[in-house]
């Protein structure tokens, strides 16, 4: 009951700051501007609506995490820091219903903003260019609200876990940067450690599972099925060693690991992963947030 | 019926690799009955915040134990969401909300019936200021706020920390009354100070903490007694009689400086029959002056371990009121 009332107040709080408007707003303006550019850049109009989906995946790989983490990295310290936890700590709300509250209320006002944000950004690109496919639009869209989900979870519980406001900006800083930079040249290190070369165009099936772990990684596996396969790093470190000249159809996931597909290289999977990022951070951070003094 | 026990209540804050521990309450034993009006006293620094967000929860003791009405709080902490209202050290409140709506939201989560112009009217806070934002406010409004909001429901124990921190003397004067008012209606309250005035006027008994320990607990009466505090009876007349007059059983020391009679009573109740002595005698005062031993002495003899109450020098700062204790 109080889980759910606080909830609804982060909710209205956050529709009252415009903070859900000011996402959607950002988000349209941004995506709309980057795509025209890159759009009357390209030639083959048959192509162009499918290349806006393209580029809204792409570009989500940054943006989508930047907005979760500016929208939920305040969360619960902010209210720690106000004193306000202070008041509503002696009500009828245990710390469990206030870091999951806010939980339930930062990912609703993300996934409302992002699920507005895209379809508004993808209308325009309809009306200026070319319709893309209707099922690839939609399956894009709820991709990049469950993307956003995830990323409010690692922000809520970088939130719930420290008790100062520079803390949770540096703590949601660095996961911005491990997730996006370093975590794919990770994965390829372990893999050159273990298999004594770095990864090629053939590799074992588990190197992509470790890949599809972090947020972006599955972000991207689920992405990828509806923008056909022109998803790639937003930040491409090279350190897959693919030779010149191979076509799009020998990079394809199938065709780079032996045998049948593994369960999890699946896309329900990398669904599920997304939804653990949503979740296990959270309660992290609870319980660091439910042991210390406030 | 205890209202709040502390059994070895210690709290130490490491220093870190190179830094020493921190002892900021140790092997506190605090017993709070049923229904009285209780003064947690002591000097910034004292541990006073640190033992209430113990009292609350929001801090968790390195050793000992809380109870409240009987319960155990860290195993059922939901005693003091539903019993005890609560005004905290460094609350906050929705600035962006108005302070009616602040107010109404904490009768919706306590799932109460307040009416909410009946508490603004309690505590003072007009209709008109109620609309506003209460990032507006001054800092004597919020607190009136703050205080508003932990009587809703009428909780059986009121946590106050510091409540009259930025009031002024007419917040003040309604803040006691609220005090009063809650204490006759059988709600124990509980409440910290570093302003000794406050204490001394509604409280049943006082704690004294002094460096994270308890140095005293009694009735204000009592302290004084322990303390062999005084009050001085200064009487100014034209021809000031033989100082035998006065003296009786009440009556500790006489003095005559010009034309001023100074009486120090042991007893105040003794100062009545020494004026209507003289009065009978044909010596009548032109004025008539009291000073009753305050607080603030007791508690500078508890506090820095001396006697420097009984010395001519401090004797004019004893009744200043809103008195600070140093920090």
């Amino acid at each position: 009951m109080t889980l759910s009332q606080v909830a609804q107040k982060d909710f209205e709080d956050a529709v009252r700051s415009r903070m859900v408007w000011g996402i959607i707003g950002v988000f349209v303006g941004f995506m709309g501007f980057v795509m025209l550019v890159a759009l009357s850049a390209t030639d083959g109009a048959d192509a162009l609506g499918d290349a806006a989906l393209g580029l809204t995946a792409q570009l989500s790989q940054l943006f989508v995490p930047l907005v979760a983490l500016v929208v939920g990295y305040m969360a619960v310290v902010g209210e720690r820091r106000s004193g306000s936890l202070r008041v509503l700590l002696t009500y009828p709300h245990s710390r469990r219903d206030i870091v999951f509250g806010k939980l339930f209320g930062r990912s609703a006002v993300i996934a409302i903003a992002l699920g507005v944000g895209s379809t508004l950004s993808l209308l325009v690109a309809t009306m200026l260019v070319a319709a893309p496919d209707i099922g690839n639009t939609t399956g894009l869209i709820g991709s990049i609200v469950l993307f956003g989900v995830a990323f409010t979870g690692v922000a809520v519980g970088i939130s719930a876990s420290v008790g100062t406001r520079g803390r949770a900006m540096a703590l949601a800083i660095g996961s911005l940067l491990v997730f996006l930079l370093v975590w794919d040249a990770a994965a390829a290190g372990v893999y050159a450690a273990v298999t004594g070369s770095l990864p090629g165009l053939e590799v074992e099936a588990w190197y992509f599972l470790l890949k599809r772990l972090s947020p972006v990684g599955a972000f991207r596996a689920i992405a990828d099925g509806f923008v056909s396969g022109r998803l790639g790093s937003l930040f491409q470190v090279g350190l897959e060693q693919i030779p010149q000249g191979t076509t799009p159809e020998q990079r394809r996931l199938a065709n780079r690991v032996p045998g049948a597909l593994p369960f999890y290289l699946t896309n329900w999977f990398a669904g599920l992963t997304l939804v653990a990022w949503g979740v296990v951070p959270a309660v992290f951070g609870y319980v660091r947030f439910s042991q210390s003094d406030i | 019926m205890v209202a709040i026990r502390t059994r070895g209540l210690s709290k130490r804050y490491s220093g870190g690799l190179f830094g020493s521990d921190v002892t900021a309450v140790s092997d506190l034993d605090l017993t709070v009955e049923r229904g009285e009006v209780y003064g947690f006293l002591g000097p910034n620094g004292a541990g006073k915040s640190t033992t209430i967000d113990m009292l609350l929860n929001y801090s968790y003791p390195t050793e000992g134990t809380v109870e409240i009405f009987g319960e155990n709080i860290q195993e059922n902490p939901e005693v003091i969401d539903r019993r005890v209202g609560v005004v905290p050290e460094g609350y906050g409140l929705y600035d962006r909300l108005s302070g009616r709506r602040n107010l109404e939201f904490a009768i919706e989560w306590q799932n109460a019936s307040d009416d909410p112009a009946h508490l603004l009217a309690r505590v003072g806070l007009d209709a008109d200021d109620a609309d506003r934002p209460v990032g507006d406010y001054s800092k004597g409004m919020t607190q009136r706020l703050a205080l508003a909001m932990a009587l809703v429901d009428d909780p059986d124990l009121l946590v106050l920390d510091e409540p009259s921190s930025g009031l002024d003397p007419n917040g003040i004067r309604r803040l006691r009354d609220i005090i009063r008012e809650e204490a006759s209606d059988g709600t124990t309250v509980f409440f910290s100070s570093h302003v000794l005035s406050q204490v001394e006027a509604v409280c049943d008994r006082v704690g004294i903490l002094d460096d994270g320990e308890l140095v005293a607990v009694d009735t204000v009466a009592g302290l004084r007694e322990t303390a062999g505090a005084s009050s001085t009876l200064t009487l100014t007349m034209e021809n000031p009689p033989s100082p035998d007059v006065v003296r009786s059983d009440g009556v500790s020391a006489v003095d005559v400086r010009g034309k001023q009679l100074r009486v120090t009573c042991a007893d105040a109740r003794a100062k009545a029959e020494i004026i209507a002595r003289l009065v009978e005698r044909g010596h009548n005062p032109i004025d008539v002056g009291s000073e009753e031993a305050s607080l603030s002495e007791i508690f500078g003899d508890y506090v820095r371990g001396g006697s420097a109450h009984d010395d001519g020098e401090t004797a004019t700062e004893r009744n200043t009121p809103q008195q600070e204790v140093a920090t």
